[in-house]
């Protein structure tokens, strides 16, 4: 099967939709697809093609009515509160829908620029935000907005929020400290190298004076201001009697520094500049790029965006936002549409794609006066609702609660990390306090630095870096290959998984349905017959299933209704027809039809006298899935199945022998109940919905799959950026191979420390020496890191 | 090697400079997006190529 030239979707074979795009014939799943892809063609911005990075994501479909919510910006309260104005220039924030690499923005920004009246467009790709200046008295924002749309990209008003605004300031600093970090470590060494010379070669006293106070200069911002973030958790620990690996790397910072200030004033003694600032260096950059991978799916855009919806008023319906809404207003949802409220149906039955709530991918029917869940969507009839919840008070919210509480139980394997550090580091000042008690308990004039020297020694460099270096090297390795892992406890958990628990739907399946096999029933028509009059029937339903049929061609229909719940009917050559489920055609029949048909799912299609066809649909499994299941429980790792579907419907989608157990007809919060009772072990669960929220935050470690919804994102441990799931089994010999790599460096820095303290207390090791080593060890510890990010 | 107490002050004031643009650029979001930024070069000098070669065509 060929794939869309734009999207990448699939393009069902017997539909041709085609356009010559920069001089090559190139096929389109859809005329959406095909009309931004010319679109792009006659701007001439085709490039955007060759260099996107990843395909298949910016569909031409997409929820958003992007004129609907425009349209709010003509009240003037709501346009004063997104649009910045200064003299005639007007700025707006817009978080856009689908921008997957720099191509996008490329493509963004080239464009848009070209407008009349547009004065700057930029675009960020890590959040998806564009923001935009213009001159309101040439262009309006709609205008933008729509010029936007044609290129593929639905937009929506955005202001930063709170936690936002806090990281991005975090940021901020973080990189201006570890910049300084950076260019001072530079210029030490500099320095440092010609001092080691002039040991060496001899030096005379004024240049080394002048050397000395060079990287004096450039330490102390370093020391001050970079490694500020280390004193402070240093303070916490003091005042938490909790201590961790930020006290030690403290004092070794500042006494190494102070005692080298110390040696500079006094002249004598040696300066271990170099050493803080290269310590500082490496520890805020490790610190600094798990930071950036954990904050890379926080996505304010989707909270802080304005959302419409119409509201019934005095004067009829009225387009407002939803944060206006309040309990007891009336709105309207069209099909297609996500609920923005909890609500209860006030004119007409409608089906609603539940699936963010409780996994069930088949829509269900809901009649007047029954509850509506927010964040669900609205599948066939427009209907009123009356607003019983908003906001915070929604279930869905109520969902997002729940896994904040889960996430509280989470189990921790950092803890016992946490209380060697604390055990070494009090460890460390004893042995250093009594070598400097000792040696001047005997008269040593050298017991201060004696004592320095065991400090440095034992100073948790190598110790501290041993870990980092080897998750840094391994997580930016995942990251390549498409696990983005957002949470620092995720490869240590990984590596000792026994047991791996998948979602069915969207997960080991792709979430579509296809037709298996055809049987058509009356002698009169052809397959290719059956299936047109069956895509006639579908052309206009937003329904799931008929995604199925919208690949073959359709036949004008007149009479064309939707029998809620059951199916569809329409009239074909003065023919009525019914498609619909075994209930829709016995009705139409008027007699039961015979029940010997396999499992599954099955659509009938009737008309008053006979059943015509019958379509199996099945859900797709993904192409790698069995090879994945396999290679997981060869590695002797138990694989079980958690779903909230039918243990019918999994049936047909694939044999239950590829799991060790299977768990049918379970709901979001009996996942994480079953977890809790099936997991004494370490335990990866992999999933995509809301409804898995709980389950994924409940477990030692949750895998979410990119195409999730964002709140399974955020609170998952990696994400599955390409959703290949047998990256799965490759994340976990990687996390395997990490931990291996870890106890090497452990054992490496441990042994050497054990080797070095005994001699640095016997004061056997001058503290340039206790330098050097430290230096040496540590290099060899990032040396070893390193071969994590080799591909095998 | 007296020269030494020029050129060391001197480099150490090119460092401020250079460190104090850096700071600047920070806080005027030119590192917002660590991503993107990094390409921009790569993509602008296609265009130029991809123009003329257009222009040449034509």
């Amino acid at each position: 099967m060929s794939s869309c030239f734009h999207c990448g979707d699939p393009i069902p074979s017997n539909l041709t939709i085609e356009s010559t795009i920069n001089g090559e014939q190139r096929g389109f799943c859809c005329h959406g697809c095909q009309a931004i892809a010319e679109y792009i063609e006659d701007a001439n911005l085709c490039r955007y093609y060759e260099r996107r990075e990843v395909e298949n994501i910016n569909s031409a479909q997409s929820r958003i009515d992007t004129d609907k919510i425009f349209a709010l910006l003509d009240n003037q309260d709501i346009y004063n509160r997104y649009v910045f104005q200064e003299d005639n220039r007007h700025h707006i924030q817009l978080s856009v829908e689908g921008i997957t690499c720099s191509a996008c923005a490329w493509l963004i920004e080239k464009h848009l620029s070209s407008l009349e009246g547009v004065v700057h467009v930029g675009v960020n790709v890590s959040s998806s935000v564009a923001s935009i200046e213009w001159l309101p008295d040439q262009i309006s924002i709609k205008d933008v907005a729509f010029a936007l749309k044609r290129i593929g990209y639905a937009s929506l008003p955005y202001l930063p929020g709170e936690r936002a605004n806090s990281l991005k300031q975090e940021k901020k600093r973080a990189i201006i400290q570890l910049g300084i970090a950076g260019v001072g470590m530079m210029q030490v060494m500099m320095s440092a190298v010609a001092m080691y010379a002039g040991d060496i070669q001899g030096m005379e006293d004024i240049y080394r004076n002048l050397l000395r106070w060079t990287s004096f200069f450039f330490a102390t911002p370093v020391v001050f201001y970079s490694a500020s973030s280390f004193f402070k958790g240093a303070w916490r620990d003091l005042k938490t009697r909790h201590f961790t690996m930020d006290l030690p790397v403290s004092i070794g910072i500042g006494l190494a520094y102070f005692s080298s200030v110390y040696a500079l004033l006094t002249n004598g003694g040696h300066v271990y500049f170099d050493s803080v600032t290269m310590f500082t260096f490496f520890l805020l950059l490790g610190r600094f790029l798990e930071t950036l991978a954990r904050n890379k799916e926080f996505n304010d855009g989707e909270d802080n965006a304005l959302q419409a919806t119409e509201r019934k008023s005095k004067n009829g319906w009225e387009i407002t936002s939803v944060s206006s809404l309040i309990v007891g207003d009336i709105i309207r949802v069209k099909p297609g549409e996500t609920f923005p409220v909890d609500g209860y149906l006030l004119n007409s039955a409608t089906q609603v794609d539940e699936s963010s709530l409780t996994g069930e991918y088949l829509p269900v029917v809901r009649n007047p006066g029954d509850a509506i869940s927010a964040q669900t969507v609205n599948v066939d009839q427009q209907v009123e609702l009356a607003v019983t919840a908003a906001g915070a008070n929604t279930r869905a919210a109520a969902i997002t609660r729940i896994t904040e509480r889960a996430i509280a139980e989470k189990p921790k394997v950092a803890i016992i990390a946490d209380a060697v550090a604390h055990y070494f580091v009090i460890g460390v000042l004893v042995t250093a306090a009594l070598t400097y008690l000792g040696w001047s308990y005997v008269g040593n004039d050298n017991a201060y630095w004696i004592m320095v020297s065991v400090l440095v020694v034992t100073c948790p460099c190598a110790l501290s870096l041993a870990t980092p270096v080897a998750l840094t090297s391994a997580t930016n390795y995942l990251r390549q290959v498409g696990l983005l892992v957002t949470r620092g406890h995720t490869l240590e958990s990984l590596s000792a998984t026994n047991h791996v628990v998948f979602d069915k739907t969207g997960t080991l399946t792709q979430g579509s349905f296809s037709i298996t096999q055809i049987d058509v029933l009356a002698s009169s028509l052809s397959e290719d017959q059956v299936l047109t009059i069956a895509a006639s029937l579908e052309q206009h339903s937003t329904h799931p299933i008929a995604k199925v049929f919208k690949q073959f061609t359709a036949m004008p229909v007149n009479d064309l209704r939707n029998i809620i719940g059951k199916g569809v009917s329409g009239t074909i050559d003065e023919q009525l027809y019914f498609l619909g489920n075994k209930q829709l055609a016995e009705e139409a029949v008027g007699h039961t039809l015979s029940s010997n048909v396999a499992q599954g799912l099955v659509l009938y299609l009737c008309t008053h006298q006979e059943c015509v066809a019958r379509f199996h649909l099945t859900d797709q499994v993904r192409k790698e899935t069995e090879k994945t299941l396999k290679s997981l429980r060869n590695l002797g790792i138990r694989v079980s199945l958690l779903t909230g579907d039918t243990i019918g419907s999994t049936k047909s989608t694939f044999p239950l022998e590829w799991f060790d157990d299977v768990e049918a007809s379970v709901s979001p919060e009996g996942k994480w109940e079953w977890l809790k009772q099936n997991s004494k072990s370490h335990v990866v669960m992999v999933g995509d919905g809301l409804n898995d929220v709980p389950a994924l935050a409940g477990s030692t470690t949750s895998i979410a799959m990119g195409s999730s919804s964002d709140l399974a994102k955020t609170h998952s441990d990696a994400i599955l950026l390409n959703s290949n799931i047998a990256l799965i089994h490759k994340a976990i010999l990687k996390a395997k191979k990490c931990s291996r790599i870890i106890k090497q460096n452990l054992s490496w820095a441990l042994a050497y420390n054990l080797i070095m303290l005994p001699a640095a207390v016997a004061g056997f090791v001058p503290p340039w020496a206790a330098a050097i080593g430290m230096a040496l060890s540590s290099l060899l510890v990032v040396v070893n890191a390193t071969r994590l990010s080799r591909d095998n | 090697m007296e020269s030494l107490f020029i050129l060391v002050p001197l480099a150490t004031l090119f460092v401020i400079v250079a460190v104090s643009i850096f700071i600047w650029a920070v806080r005027r979001d030119q590192f917002e997006d660590l991503n993107h930024e990094g390409e921009r070069i790569l993509f602008e000098e296609d265009d130029e190529e991809f123009n003329s070669s257009k222009k040449s065509k034509r």
